[in-house]
């Protein structure tokens, strides 16, 4: 039995959730998005109170996940989220205004699946984002493990 | 140390070597006076010797003829006479020579005149002995030489002899005592004068090596001074460093957050323009439902046609969208120069050997079109090869031979220099133009960020020159510009020949 993705959004500032949401709504994509405005939620809410992930077993998810965090960095989210053997096979989109080389370079390296720059001009935007939503019709979520 | 201590110290030094050169000479000149007469004295000493020798070897011959006399008297002995007449023959040389020896002493002279009367007589007095002999007649002889021992011809000889020993002795005396003390006077005076002319050289040993001293301090102490202005140097430079880390670190957060927010404006205000056809569409279509009294099909974009006050509002909202739009478009591009600027920054430079011409002819060719555009030729000179990083100094060739092109004079084909030369580990490259020129008062203002000068009929952010300055400090050189309105420009950079990743690399 095929289960429904969830997308979980962490994204601190609430302008660019709500873009990025409605630019997802505008591609055909309905998936719930289940957002976070900092980090710490986030955490709590993929790798459960005790810390190993195990809440999320057998949840197909992918993750939109914004580097610039109030309360810590979003590649040690994505390094986290990597090394959980529960998580791990979710597919990550980092989403952020950051087009540093170096740093697109240590996301695909910790295993980020897609980079995607934030740019400032609204129909770019809008396409890269409904790019994704194409890319969410196109990848296979992995089924969940037993 | 001060230059009046060393004056001083000098003026010293030579006041020494003059007083010693003075004390060699008097010790000189006075040993030399001092031995002479010594000498002269020793002379005087020698010829009292021999004058007293002479009057007693004279006294002897006198003797001599005396007793052989008497010999041939008592025993008519040939060889008596034989002796007595060589001692008669012998007397008045000597005697002669005594007069000659002691001619310059006046009271000897007198003595010997009343010595050589003395003589004389008892000379006449063996003559008439001896004829007395020869003529058999002994006993007169004999008688005549009683007589004789009365007469004080003999004694006269005995005493003036022994008076003139006796001054003889006394000038013995007086010519010893002088000699000696000429001489103890120049045993003194070379002891003294060598005494001096030791303390004057221990003196000089004694300033030369203050001097030397003063100068190893000094030396050591320059060493320090060294040591510690290249620590200052150090700290100073690392400070530098970590001041302009810190700086670029704040301009990439700066605009990198201050994206973050741009995005929202953008993404936002283009929803509101979405918003606002949708709107005016809705208004369009009420006013012709309000004027139709019909119901209209639901309109594609573009189809409704707005009139009077509603048109007016459309395009007064899409002009005020418009206008918020371009803004965010150029603060979006400044945002972006900026944190180009601080990457670049932050880019580890790589030093290594860079065939520079034919770096700026891959350059030039990359230009040649709109150089070709722009009527300008672009001449190459023979350029010194230098170790650097490469891209950098395409950033910067190209963005100097880019601006050549751009802003020439319209009109007048451009002529575009470049050249180059080695001075003192540092090449120096001129790129100069026949262009429009840079107002001189601008000068400092072309390399600021953002800043751009003269007429503004080209884009352009009013990031390159200051991109290049950048650069080429962090490539340990400097840039500068030479320029007249109207009369062209030549951009002159200099860069260390061999450039070195440790003395301007971060970590």
């Amino acid at each position: 039995m095929t289960q429904p993705v969830t997308i979980i959004m962490i994204e601190d500032d609430e302008g660019h959730a709500r873009l990025i949401e409605r630019n997802i709504r505008r591609s055909g994509v309905n998936n719930e998005i289940v957002s976070f405005k900092n980090g710490t939620d986030a955490m709590q809410h993929l790798f459960g109170a005790d810390g190993s992930g195990l809440v999320q077993k057998g949840n197909a998810l992918l993750i939109l996940l914004d580097l610039n965090l109030p309360d810590m960095t979003g590649i040690d989210i994505l390094r986290q989220i990597k090394e959980n053997k529960y998580l791990k096979a979710s597919p990550v989109v980092v989403l952020t205004t950051t087009d540093d080389s170096q740093e697109i370079k240590r996301c695909y390296e910790l295993g980020c699946n897609v980079y995607i720059t934030k740019p400032v001009n609204y129909e770019n935007f809008a396409n890269a984002i409904r790019q994704l939503g194409l890319f969410f019709s196109v990848i296979q979520v992995p089924p969940a493990a037993p | 140390m001060t230059a009046e201590a060393q004056r001083r110290r000098a003026f010293w030094q030579i006041l020494l070597i003059s007083a010693g050169l003075l004390v060699l000479t008097v010790i000189s000149a006075g040993s030399v006076y001092l031995v002479n007469k010594a000498r002269e004295d020793n002379k005087w000493v020698v010829h009292t010797i021999e004058v007293e020798n002479q009057i007693n070897s004279l006294l002897l011959e006198i003797r001599r003829a005396e007793s052989s006399a008497r010999g041939f008297l008592l025993t008519q002995a040939e060889s008596f006479k034989i002796d007595h007449e060589k001692a008669v023959a012998g007397v008045i040389p000597a005697l002669d020579k005594l007069t000659r020896q002691s001619g310059d002493n006046p009271a000897q002279r007198e003595n010997i005149e009343k010595l050589s009367a003395a003589i004389e007589m008892r000379l006449g007095q063996f003559a008439q002995e001896m004829e007395f002999i020869r003529q058999g007649q002994p006993d007169k002889a004999a008688a005549l030489i009683r007589e004789v021992v009365s007469t004080d011809a003999t004694t006269a000889i005995t005493r003036v002899a022994t008076g003139m020993i006796q001054e003889e002795e006394r000038l013995f005396r007086i010519r010893t005592e002088n000699s000696d003390r000429s001489q103890t006077l120049a045993a003194s005076m070379t002891g003294i004068g060598s005494g001096l002319v030791v303390l004057l050289a221990l003196i000089s040993t004694w300033l030369v090596r203050r001097s030397a001293r003063a100068r190893d301090e000094a030396e050591a102490r320059l060493r320090d001074a060294n040591v510690n202005l290249e620590s200052v140097v150090d700290e100073r430079t690392a400070d530098l460093r970590e001041a302009n880390d810190e700086i670029q670190r704040f301009a990439y957060i700066v605009s990198h957050d201050l994206r973050s927010p741009l995005v929202n404006i953008m993404g936002f205000t283009s929803e509101l323009e979405e918003l606002g056809g949708d709107i005016f569409r809705r208004i369009g279509g009420l006013a012709q439902v309000s004027a139709n009294g019909a119901p209209l099909a639901p309109a594609g974009p573009g189809e409704i046609v707005l009139d009077g006050a509603d048109k007016q509002l459309s395009e007064d909202f899409s002009e005020a969208l418009g206008f918020i739009k371009s803004s965010i478009a150029k603060m979006d591009r400044l945002i972006s120069a900026i944190l180009n600027l601080t990457r670049e920054g932050r880019r580890e430079f790589q030093p290594v050997k860079i065939d520079t011409n034919e770096l700026i002819e891959a350059i030039v060719s990359t230009l040649a079109h709109q150089a070709a555009e722009a009527q300008a030729e672009i001449h190459l000179e023979a350029l010194p090869n230098v170790v650097s990083d490469r891209l950098a100094l395409e950033q910067i060739f190209s963005n100097l031979i880019d601006n050549a092109i751009k802003y020439l004079k319209n009109g007048v084909p451009g002529e575009i220099r470049i050249r180059g030369r080695t001075k003192l580990g540092y090449a120096i490259f001129e790129i100069s133009d026949n262009g429009r020129g840079i107002d001189p008062k601008d000068h400092q203002r072309i390399f600021d960020l953002f800043r751009r000068a003269g007429t503004q009929d080209k884009p352009g952010q009013g990031i390159g020159l200051a991109h290049v300055r950048a650069l080429v400090r962090r490539l340990g050189g400097t840039m500068s510009v030479s320029s007249e309105l109207n009369a062209g420009s030549t951009f002159t950079i200099t860069l260390p020949i061999a450039w070195n990743v440790s003395n301007r690399n971060r970590d």
